[in-house]
């Protein structure tokens, strides 16, 4: 049944689409080697001059290597304990045990408030931990997250009962269990999480506008976005940041999108 | 060999791959830029005809946050020659007078790196425009 | 956390002990999470209720203030503009679904290279939102910008439309760079619940003579309707959040004509400092928030918490 409509509709609409989510993704790259059609008109379509030297610029015109530091150490942060915290939560929920419903119940209300939605308690809260201004302070409201906990738990609920019986009469205890048995065959989860985490905390950008004091802590996103402020439209530094602040993120998926579409897929609806 | 053979699966990693490729990349750019960084400027100066012009007086002009400002001078030599030391910026301009056969334009340099060594391949040219 | 190094006892006649050392573990495991979202989900929560009845600043003693902030918000235009403002970016999140369900519903077709196709579809996800919004002002951009230019190259406009200047334009702007950037995720999304759709039940209608659309309509739609509750609740969540784009794009103007919730109850509370009145627009915001998403649950067959508890 499979074989019978014709395919050059499908890949018609396809590239279309295709084509809508590339061009801005172009037309920024191509500002940025070569600071054309800032005040041209028409703009030309292929970049004449290519140099790099809009890059240069930035680096050198604000503290790129701070702010680059900063937004990988808190990352660093939130993807460790994301990963960390969610596989045991994850794991935790695979059993059963008296006041599963309550936390089951607790996680999805919570899922349901925005982080936009606590922004003054939470700058309160993070204001008595002492924690201002420090790279913790800035990854602890995404060291856990609802959605990957519930991706690692549909992955872990796959995972073949017997073996987990097996382990347990050969008596590993529970970590060893998790570590050896669990975590290898959730791969997609892991992949997922990790993305997801990174993803988010890297491109977090209220929680760090609100908390960061000093020039010293500000990451990548406030960094462009100040960058913004003061440079305006009119110089190809700007796109060049831009191109800057997304390379990491599109490398990272781009490496592992395989998995995270697989574990996004497969942990969504089942999750 | 099966510690071998795991070592190798666990470097030819794609998530171990393309971190490692790009920690070797900047880290050779590190390198080459530590050896490239004395901020030596050289060029020469050169009249309408193409001859060169000695004891012009030759003027470095370093980008500060939106205008260039100028930051030294040197004399050219018998040759036409002209050295900087120690330049600071990245991105600069250089121009070149001598009374009597005039001036050449601001020639705007880039540079890849804070104190490239460079040598700048076209002269300026005095009395051109 | 001593229980997770020492080995489970194995010794038959104590059955109740490894059970509750069980229990003991498994709680272990929850606390670092339960902690975290206890401290920034369930406190503020709270926090902001009791904050929004009073008078309040860093400075100060709190003192009660009853409803005093409800009603001044009342009496406040920028606050009913921001939730006008607010509705209308949640009312366009359909709009982003049903485009990606079409995009789903190509890239799940039996085709060569619809994995490429997916991940150019999703690679606008990852990016992040500052970028992105930095990048559609410039596609906005009223002398330079590629929309105008190719609004004029087809002879559409006579003049540039300054997009992101015009009280008209300036949201529907920032709404179409939102359903951009989340385009690829609903798709995700939705092709997750496609794939969930026995190939059979197709195959055994078609032999039954049913067409492309009636069986898209009977068969495909009410089998992914647990999907398409997910990426609603993810949308609206989105675009009722979507912070980064408005400040970055457009700040809130021209005038208000952007401002949404999110973004008045961050001016209130850390430019003006008035964290009392933003701890009551937080409120409004949450239960509005809250009605929305008990709404779509009804409306798309009221089990949707099936989607997560199984």
């Amino acid at each position: 049944m499979m074989g019978r409509y014709p395919r050059w509709p499908i890949h018609f609409a396809l590239i279309g689409a295709g084509i809508v989510m590339l061009v801005p993704f172009y037309w920024v790259l191509k500002t940025s080697v070569s600071g054309e059609n800032i005040y041209a008109y028409p703009p030309s379509i292929v970049p004449r001059h290519i140099h790099p030297f809009f890059y240069i610029d930035v680096w050198y015109s604000i503290p790129f290597a701070r702010y680059f530091l900063n937004s990988v150490a808190v990352s660093i942060i939130a993807v460790v304990c994301n990963v960390a915290f969610n596989a045991m939560a994850g794991y935790a929920l695979t059993h059963g045990f008296r006041g599963k419903n309550a936390v089951m119940l607790l996680f999805l209300s919570c899922m349901m408030v925005p982080f936009q939605a606590t922004i003054i308690p939470a700058y309160l809260i993070t204001g008595k931990l002492g924690l201002l201004d420090s790279w913790l302070g800035l990854a602890l409201p995404q060291c856990s997250t609802i959605i990957c906990i519930f991706v690692f738990k549909s992955s872990f609920d796959a995972v073949p009962r017997s073996l987990i019986d097996a382990a347990r009469i050969d008596g590993l205890p529970e970590w060893r269990i998790i570590w050896h048995i669990m975590l290898p065959l959730s791969r997609s989860a892991i992949a997922t999480n990790v993305i997801l985490a990174f993803i988010w905390s890297w491109n977090n950008f209220l929680w760090p506008l609100i908390m960061t004091r000093s020039a010293d802590m500000q990451t990548l996103p406030l960094g462009l976005a100040r960058f913004l402020s003061y440079q305006e439209d009119t110089t190809g530094a700007l796109y060049a940041f831009c191109i800057m602040v997304l390379a990491p993120g599109l490398v990272l998926f781009l490496m592992a999108q395989k998995e995270f579409i697989q574990g996004l897929t497969s942990g969504a609806t089942k999750g | 060999m099966n510690c071998q053979s795991r070592w190798r699966t666990i470097l030819s990693n794609r998530f171990v791959l393309v971190p490692g490729v790009i920690a070797a990349v900047v880290l050779v750019w590190n390198i080459y830029v530590a050896m490239h960084n004395h901020g030596v400027v050289v060029g020469r100066v050169v009249d309408v005809n193409g001859n060169p012009v000695a004891d012009a007086t030759v003027a470095l002009w370093i980008f500060n946050f939106t205008t260039y400002e100028e930051k030294e001078h040197v004399t050219t030599d018998a040759r036409g020659d002209f050295r900087f030391s120690n330049n600071p910026s990245y991105k600069l301009q250089i121009s070149a007078e001598k009374p009597g056969v005039g001036r050449s334009d601001r020639v705007p340099v880039f540079l890849y790196f804070r104190s490239q060594d460079v040598d700048l391949s076209s002269p300026l040219r005095l009395g051109g425009n | 956390m001593t229980a997770i190094e020492s080995p489970m006892p194995r010794s038959v006649g104590r059955i109740l002990r490894p059970r509750t050392r069980q229990t003991l573990l498994l709680w272990c495991f929850l606390a670092p999470s339960l902690v975290i979202f206890l401290l920034y989900r369930v406190i503020p929560v709270i926090w902001n209720l009791v904050l929004s009845f009073q008078y309040w600043s860093p400075l100060k003693a709190a003192e009660f203030a009853g409803w005093d902030h409800y009603e001044d918000l009342w009496f406040d235009d920028v606050f009913w503009q921001a939730l006008w403002n607010t509705l209308i970016v949640i009312a366009s999140a359909p709009i982003g679904i049903a485009l990606a369900l079409g995009l789903a519903l190509l890239v799940n077709a039996d085709i060569r290279g619809r994995n490429v196709y997916r991940t150019i579809i999703f690679l606008s996800y990852p990016l992040m939102t500052v970028a992105v919004a930095i990048i559609w002002r410039w596609m906005f951009d009223e002398r330079v910008g590629l929309i105008n230019y190719a609004a004029r190259t087809f002879d559409l406009v006579d003049k540039p439309i300054p997009f992101l200047n015009s009280f008209t334009w300036a949201l529907p702007s920032v709404i179409v760079a939102n359903i951009w950037q989340m385009l690829g995720f609903y798709m995700i999304i939705l092709l997750a619940g496609l794939q969930n759709v026995p190939r059979e039940l197709h195959e055994a209608a078609a032999i039954d003579g049913a067409g492309a659309l009636h069986r898209f309509t009977r068969i495909t739609l009410p089998l992914i309707r647990p999907s398409l509750f997910l990426a609603f609740v993810i949308g609206m969540l989105n675009a009722i959040t979507s912070f980064d784009l408005v400040y970055v794009m457009t700040g809130g103007g021209p005038g208000r004509a952007t401002e949404i919730l999110v973004t008045y109850i961050y001016k209130l509370g850390f430019v003006q400092t008035k964290f009392d009145s933003a701890a009551a627009v937080t409120i409004v915001f949450f239960v509005l928030l809250i009605s929305i998403a008990w709404a779509a649950n009804r409306f798309t067959g009221g089990n949707a918490g099936a989607v997560e508890t199984e």
